[in-house]
């Protein structure tokens, strides 16, 4: 892991997890509904000050926390134009599966890759430091998994390549 | 711009028929495998642990040299007939089970290979239709969609459920004056048998029934006769299941009453006892055998299943009764009308007739029974039965599919890809039906 | 499968099942590249039509494709009127009239599966035929013209560009002169992903070159979004970002003898479909790998969730039981 990584995802890991103390906070508008606020955010008293936790230019966390609910998005590293394409292709995947991953938005916010909207109820249900555990390990892992993905796509490409032009070549 | 014709893929638990739309019949028929070049060791762990553990896709490493093709290790995979002859070397998998798509990395490979290698066809230039049981969920059909989208760029994807196309298909008899898509499906493959009953295109969930007698059974049943009557001695041991199919296939008949059938047997063995000549598959020896019995006996496990099963006792006939007995009552006598025969294990001679005469024997007693408890002042004008059998039975799903995908209003209820664009996945929850106004 | 082979499945399963015993056949299929085929007996179970709709058709014929055909196929091939209607080239197999030996039969139904890519042959081998001739011409013309290039000169040694329009919007561009034959690639993507995955696979067949193994093989350019000079003069060509050009530069010493010559027009032949399968196979195996990623991070969650102590018991037989 390189220097910078490291800081980095413990700097997101302190502030999620202080900023993960949500409560049951009923809705202010509607009677006997109890709605994400960061989502509907129409009331301000309840939302609290965005965070950036920043790498670099390209990578980067927003965490905006409320009473009830936060909502984290992530701009995941893309260098060039396959990383992202295929970041683009496994976060669409990913979304595609919200229902099984139950903090997961199913649309990311403006400007950035992925969100995630953790709401009191699933901090209830879950176990704390285990959400922040896993989404440091998808951070860690997404640019792993993209970095793989284009090295495979370049070997697979040299080879189709050579396959092909081997075929076509001629001993002399 | 000229279209080009549609394929037509039908992904069955056995075997995978497809095609052109507009044939009548599906250019390739072979079983729904795939065979993996992968360690034996991560392959049955595979099996054991199910879905949830699976082994990690092959990592591409750095190519060294062009001998050894590194990274491509999911190219390396054969299909049907070929996924079978080199089951030595390749472990084999059954990408659907119970008719349901289990492993979307093996299919998704399957149809790579169905499309290029035996369609010859870019997928971007055409249509697909492909097939689907019934009650199957929508996330299996959105997993279609994002594969024949993201992955082939088809032109244009349409999912069919069988049953119906099925019912399409019925429209070739000449039994069928008007192209209705209410009725029961019996569609009885290799594995299972299922009874659906379909109204105006859409299947009636609730009320579908499935036998676990199809065409294995009867295959296996045939083998037992023969064992029984000392015929199976004569047949190598390898090739008895071999021997067994082919007399299923070639020399039996549904008979109308069996017990008037056993007599004619006895009364003149030679009229009606078949002889049977096969040649052991390896040394070449010829022997030949009596087929007896088993020729109307076989095909008879449908009507009364306890001769061969204990668990099983319903008939045939008073299961599809009882389907549309407990179908909505305003479709019922649509669906009597219409019972139509679809897969190999229904094209025994004289099958439909004899259901046909079953079914009707159940509610002519029905309608007595309730005429006399009326006191006889209520007189039921009579429940028409229909069964309807022809010759596209065989591949019923598969021709009605190719029947459906060449008319034009095909292209109008397909997902287009600019819809996909627009809309995603889960477009394909949203199922048009179309072919009943045609 | 990593190359695609240049022959019909079906054709040949279709021949050789109906080689054995005649039965009535009314089939229609595709290839690659918008080719349509009909088999059908007309008349009889015993004579089978086989006929083949080519979206290039008026370039190849302009080629002499027909030539060509009749030469390959002879007796079997129809005269133009004969030609079903709707398609461009037909052939009749009287089965009556097959040839006696197993291995004669073979190679009939081989041939004949080849349709395609003979069709599409003619330009090529023409093209090989010219360069041939203007190696042979610039070689008598001998070094006195040779020092000052030109541009008449320079003109005089290429052969006729041909073009075969053989897909809706892309198209094969061929062109002798005295010492290769360059072929050129119009290619289209219509997607994003492709797009980009395209341009990886392209840059790969330019660098692979570089390989020891591969000194041989023909060189390979591509540029994107600008035709290449070989063809820059045509009027309507495509140059915006979806658009790239491959060449291949073929030498004498790739078509050197018939064998050699076939083998190489059939790959070359193949190549957009090759290109475009392997993009496809690529996406399928994307596909598999976030498959399993998805499930390592649905694990990963999971771990969050307490565990459920009051979990369905099953017995080893698979039923229910309740503990009380």
């Amino acid at each position: 892991m390189s220097n910078t990584l490291r800081p980095y995802l413990n700097a997101v890991r302190a502030t999620l997890t202080a900023a993960l103390t949500l409560e049951n906070f009923s809705s202010q508008m509607v009677e006997r509904h109890n709605k994400p606020e960061i989502e509907v955010g129409n009331s301000p008293e309840v939302l609290l000050k965005p965070l950036i936790v920043s790498r670099n230019e390209s990578e980067k966390v927003l965490i905006e926390p409320s009473v009830n609910s936060i909502r984290l998005s992530i701009k995941i590293k893309q260098a060039d134009e396959i990383e992202k394409i295929l970041c683009h292709k496994f976060t669409r995947f990913m979304m595609m599966r919200a229902e099984g991953f139950v903090i997961l938005r199913r649309k990311p916010l403006p400007g950035y890759d992925i969100s995630f909207l953790i709401t009191n109820f699933h901090s209830e249900s879950m176990l704390k430091h285990k959400l922040v555990d896993f989404i440091i390990q998808f951070m860690e892992d997404v640019d792993k998994e993209i970095s793989e993905m284009k090295l495979s796509l370049n070997a697979r490409a040299r080879i189709v390549a050579e396959s092909y032009l081997s075929t076509v070549s001629c001993p002399i | 711009m000229s279209r080009q014709a549609p394929l037509v893929i039908d992904n069955g638990t056995g075997y995978t028929k497809m095609g052109f739309a507009g044939n009548s019949e599906p250019s390739f028929v072979f079983p729904t495998v795939i065979a993996t070049h992968q360690s034996a060791s991560s392959g049955s762990s595979n099996t054991s642990a199910g879905s949830g553990a699976r082994a990690p896709p092959p990592i591409a490493g750095k190519p060294s040299h062009l001998a050894s093709k590194r990274g491509i290790e999911d190219l390396d995979f054969f299909i049907g007939d070929e996924a079978v002859a080199n089951s030595k070397t390749y472990s084999l998998h059954y990408p659907i089970r119970h008719g349901q798509i289990e492993n979307w990395d093996h299919m998704e490979r399957f149809w790579e290979q169905c499309i290029f290698k035996y369609l010859r066809a870019e997928p971007e230039d055409h249509y697909v239709l492909l097939t689907e049981p019934p009650l199957n969920p929508p996330e299996n059909r959105e997993n279609t969609a994002e594969i024949m989208f993201e992955s082939f760029n088809v032109q244009g994807l349409y999912i069919a459920v069988q049953a119906v196309l099925a019912l399409a298909a019925s429209w070739t008899s000449s039994k069928v004056n008007e192209r209705t898509l209410t009725g029961v499906v019996i569609d009885s493959g290799d594995g299972v048998t299922h009874t659906i009953p379909v109204a105006e295109g859409y299947v009636i969930g609730s009320s579908i029934k499935h036998i676990p007698i199809a065409g294995r059974d009867i295959t296996y049943f045939v083998q037992q006769l023969l064992r029984d009557r000392g015929e199976s001695a004569q047949i190598p041991p390898e090739d008895q299941l071999r021997v067994a199919e082919k007399i299923k296939e070639d020399y039996t008949y549904v008979c109308q009453d069996i017990v008037k059938e056993f007599k004619k047997y006895d009364s003149d063995p030679y009229k009606y006892f078949a002889r049977f000549a096969g040649e052991h598959s390896v040394t070449g020896r010829k022997y030949d055998l009596d087929v007896g019995y088993e020729r109307f006996l076989a095909p008879e496990i449908f009507f009364n299943p306890e001769i061969y099963s204990s668990d099983f006792l319903t008939p045939l006939p008073e299961v599809v009764d009882t389907v549309i007995q407990t179908s909505p009552i305003d479709v019922r006598r649509g669906l009597y009308k219409n019972i139509v025969l679809s897969g190999g294990s229904t094209m025994f001679k004289d099958f439909g007739k004899r259901l046909q005469r079953d079914v009707k024997a159940i509610v002519d007693g029905r309608i007595a029974g309730s005429e006399e408890k009326s006191g006889s002042h209520l007189k039921s004008s009579g429940v028409e039965v229909n069964v309807i059998s022809h010759k596209r039975q065989r591949y019923a799903v598969w021709y009605g599919g190719s029947l459906m995908a060449s008319t034009p209003e095909f292209y109008n209820v397909s997902h287009s890809r600019v819809d996909y664009e627009e809309y995603g996945p889960s477009l394909v929850r949203r199922f048009s039906v179309f072919g009943s106004a045609v | 499968m990593i190359l695609l082979e240049s022959h019909s499945v079906i054709i040949n399963d279709v021949l050789t099942d109906r080689f054995e015993k005649a039965s009535r056949a009314d089939i229609q299929f595709v290839d690659y590249d918008n080719v349509r085929f009909h088999l059908s007996t007309p008349e009889t179970k015993s004579k089978i039509l086989l006929s083949m709709g080519i979206q290039c058709w008026p370039d190849l014929l302009k080629y002499g494709a027909r030539e060509y055909l009749q030469n390959e196929y002879q007796q079997y091939l129809l005269p133009q009127e004969q030609t079903e209607p709707e398609y461009d080239v037909s052939l009749m197999i009287d089965l009556e009239q097959l040839p006696e030996s197993v291995e004669d039969r073979n190679s009939l139904i081989s041939k004949l599966s080849h349709l395609k890519s003979v069709a599409m042959s003619s330009p090529f081998l023409s093209a090989f035929q010219e360069q041939s001739n203007l190696q042979a011409g610039y070689k008598d013309a001998g070094g006195a013209q040779q020092k000052d290039f030109t541009s008449e000169q320079s003109a005089e040694t290429k052969g006729e560009l041909k073009i075969i329009r053989y897909r809706e919007e892309e198209a094969i561009y061929i062109q002798a002169s005295n010492d290769r034959v360059t072929v050129v690639f119009s290619t289209v993507f219509k997607e994003e992903t492709d797009k980009v995955f395209g341009r990886v696979f392209l840059q790969e067949f330019v660098d692979a070159r570089k390989l020891n193994a591969l000194q041989n093989a023909p060189q390979v350019r591509y540029s994107n979004r600008e035709p290449p000079l070989e063809i820059r003069h045509l009027p309507g060509l495509h140059n915006g970002e979806d658009w790239g050009y491959v060449t291949f530069v073929l030498f004498p010493r790739h078509f050197s003898n018939p064998t050699q010559a076939q083998s190489t027009i059939n790959r070359i032949q193949l190549f957009r479909d090759y290109l475009h399968y392997h993009i496809k196979c690529s996406k399928a195996y994307m596909h598999s790998r976030m498959r399993y990623r998805v499930a390592e991070f649905l694990k990963i969650l999971n771990r969050a969730k307490p565990e459920v102590a009051t979990a369905e018991k099953k017995t080893a037989s698979g039923r229910t039981f309740r503990t009380r």
